[in-house]
């Protein structure tokens, strides 16, 4: 054992002697432990117990330590709990010193009182605090002259120090020690229980506010997710993420941060948010994004290990661009073959410096296409063949609505037995205009109005419609929306929807608001209606005490003149 | 956001501007001050090619109805060039801006009086 200078390592001694002087002597019975002390250690297990259902890890810390005063007759009480990543103790609960804890008091480990318990594991006692070295200025300021504290460990793990502090001299004997040893067991095990409650808690929290509450609507896309928590309710850190981007372009990612509960989940907000920025500032190419995700990764995070692919929808949705950092492989489904396996190159996982350059492959989405992405939690089965597991997604993923796609997936693939790890799914299927409408409801700003476009555009791109029935039908739905944007609505403005349908071989365009009809002002304004009337086949304007409602009827593929 | 450019080239007093993008309300202000910003006082001739544009509605035409009548003012000759076929074609067509101002390629049947 060795002796840390200043402070009197404990050993147990023959005889528990008070000095003179000392008003807090605890008088000894036969069988051991002093009667009135065992009473008391009684009351602390009571807390304990009572405790843990509504308390904090502070709350309950604060309750023990007044019955651990009370039990050593000491003058103050602290708990010092261990902060791993810093090698530091941290003043978290103290009687008769809280000042300790308000101001956040701090004992690097191996140093100090505290430090050297929490270094060597083994109590210690201070008779007077003028002739040790101690970290904590508080405790001298106090008066406190003698000490005796015992490591807090809960399953061989060190949890932190806990220290009683008496003003008159006094020499801690070996029933002292004995007794606040027991104590800090009682302690330790409390706080684990709080603790891994409270991380729990706090982590299936985190994750929840993390993933997406809701996935943005993409008009054209029809979009599932399905996130399960494996291995007794223990979050992961899986996460999916969708988005769009400036340029119409859309972005999808679904990773998998290596580790389990409060730590995997905070990397994976810190990834998801690091995701979504470079994505913005690298719009085209997913490879490049995960190369940045991966400098941020290593750089601010250098122990972390995820797996993720990314993929970018161009603005037709014609085709996707797709890169994974050591990320199974998506499937796509699209006629009437099977489902397959997209050939992603297997670049290393996010947090492994790659030797090379991260590699994209770009596939052709058609439409009424569906891809699904996952994590190995959805595949990974104890006691399974991967192969088997692998077979069987690959069956289960068809050209069908994702909602349904989803349900099938994790109906074949879960079934009636819980994942052991975290499962996240999403499905993306590009939507077929030859047999969908378009709908969509957006804010009547005018920053909406481009984006209305390029969806209308998408739409009668794939619905087949020529340059001129498209530039037309723009035109129509581009002055009807923004009547709404400019007419319909007060200040706390509202929002425009927008249904394309084929009703072949015309396509109808309905463009509704739910606002107060008001006429329009400006000289520019007889314009718009006459470029509506002009571009449609037929075009009727319902002002209703709900809203109003503009339907543009229009024949594809009758060559126009000009004027 | 709504994305249009304009790039001017100036020679001799003559302003040379293509205008290429979307143009609707989110940024036809915009549009309308770099329009302004691209023609000095000592212009004498605007032209202002429109193959570029890809959407364009009675909001940019406005601002264009807006610029015409200020050159005019500013007795600043302008012209509009709008290739046959271009989205931005058929609104010009549509919305009588070729009877003030000289369009290119002329209307079928000859410009208007």
């Amino acid at each position: 054992m060795t002796r840390a200078p200043g402070a009197a390592s404990y050993r147990p001694r023959s005889s528990g002697s008070v000095p003179p002087g000392s008003l807090h002597g605890v008088p000894t019975s036969s069988a051991g432990l002093p009667k009135a002390a065992v009473d008391r250690l009684r009351d602390i297990e009571t807390v304990t117990h009572a405790g843990l259902a509504h308390l904090g890890v502070e709350e309950l810390l604060v309750e023990l330590l007044d019955r651990v005063r009370n039990v050593l007759d000491a003058d103050t009480a602290a708990v010092l709990l261990l902060d791993g990543p810093n090698e530091q103790l941290i003043a978290t609960a103290a009687r008769g010193i809280e000042e300790e804890v308000y101001q956040g008091a701090r004992v690097p480990l191996g140093r100090g009182f505290a430090g050297r318990i929490a270094t060597t594991r083994r109590p210690a006692a201070i008779v007077d605090v003028a002739d040790a070295d101690v970290v904590n200025p508080v405790l001298r300021e106090n008066g406190v002259r003698s000490l005796l504290g015992v490591p807090l460990l809960a399953g061989g793990e060190l949890l932190g120090v806990l220290h009683v502090g008496s003003i008159a001299l006094r020499r801690f004997d070996d029933m002292d020690v004995e007794l606040l040893q027991m104590v800090a067991d009682r302690i330790a095990l409390a706080v684990t229980v709080v603790q891994s409650d409270t991380e729990r808690k706090a982590s299936t929290l985190l994750q929840r506010s993390l993933l997406p509450q809701r996935l943005p609507r993409v008009p054209g896309l029809d979009v599932g997710v399905r996130y399960i928590a494996g291995g007794g309710g223990t979050v992961g850190g899986d996460w999916y993420d969708l988005f769009t981007l400036p340029t119409g372009r859309v972005c999808i990612a679904v990773g998998d941060v290596v580790g389990r509960g409060l730590r995997a989940a905070a990397v994976m907000g810190r990834m998801r948010s690091s995701l979504r920025a470079h994505a913005l500032g690298h719009q085209g190419d997913p490879a490049l994004v995960i190369d940045l995700v991966d400098r941020q990764l290593r750089h601010f995070d250098p122990d972390e290990m995820a797996t993720v692919v990314v993929a970018v929808l161009e603005p037709s949705f014609d085709r996707l661009h797709l890169s994974s950092a050591g990320h199974p492989p998506p499937l796509l489904a699209a006629g009437d073959g099977p489902a397959r396996y997209l050939e992603v190159a297997h670049d290393p996982p996010l947090g492994v410096a790659p030797r090379r350059r991260r590699r994209s492959v770009t596939v052709d989405l058609p439409p009424g296409a569906v891809v699904c992405f996952y994590t190995d939690g959805l595949v990974e089965r104890r006691n399974r063949s991967l192969e088997d597991r692998f077979e069987l997604l690959q069956k289960a993923v068809l050209p069908a609505p994702a909602e349904q796609v989803c349900t099938t997936v994790m109906g074949q693939m879960i079934g009636l037995e819980p994942a052991a790890d975290d499962v996240a799914l999403l499905v993306v299927r590009r939507a077929d205009s030859r047999t969908e409408p378009l709908e969509m409801t957006v804010p009547a700003v005018p920053s909406s109005l481009s984006v209305i476009r390029a969806a209308v555009r998408r739409w009668l791109d794939d619905a087949g419609a020529g340059p001129v029935d498209v530039t037309d039908i723009l035109l129509a739905v581009g002055e009807s929306t923004t009547n709404v944007v400019e007419h319909a609505y007060g200040p706390a403005g509202g929002t425009v929807s927008v249904r394309v349908e084929l009703d072949a071989p015309d396509v109808i365009v309905t463009v509704r608001d739910t606002g107060q009809w008001r006429s329009p002002r400006g000289s520019n304004r007889g314009r718009g209606t006459s470029i509506m009337e002009a571009t449609g086949d037929a075009f009727v304007i319902d002002h209703g005490p709900e809203g109003t409602e503009v339907v543009i009827r229009r024949r594809l593929d009758i060559g126009r003149s000009g004027a | 956001m709504t994305d249009a450019r304009v790039e001017a080239a100036t020679e001799d007093g003559r302003v040379r501007i293509a205008l290429s993008g979307e143009v609707d309300l989110d940024n036809a202000g915009d549009v309308e001050a770099e329009l302004a910003r691209a023609i000095s006082n000592q212009a004498t001739l605007v032209s202002i090619n429109l193959a570029g544009v890809a959407y364009l509605d009675s909001v940019g035409l406005r601002v264009l109805f807006h610029l015409v009548e200020r050159l005019a003012t500013l007795q600043i000759a302008v012209e509009l060039v709008a290739p046959m076929g271009s989205p931005s074609r058929r609104v010009v067509e549509l919305s009588g801006l070729a009877a003030l101002v000289p369009l290119e390629p002329p209307l079928e049947g000859g410009a208007p009086a």
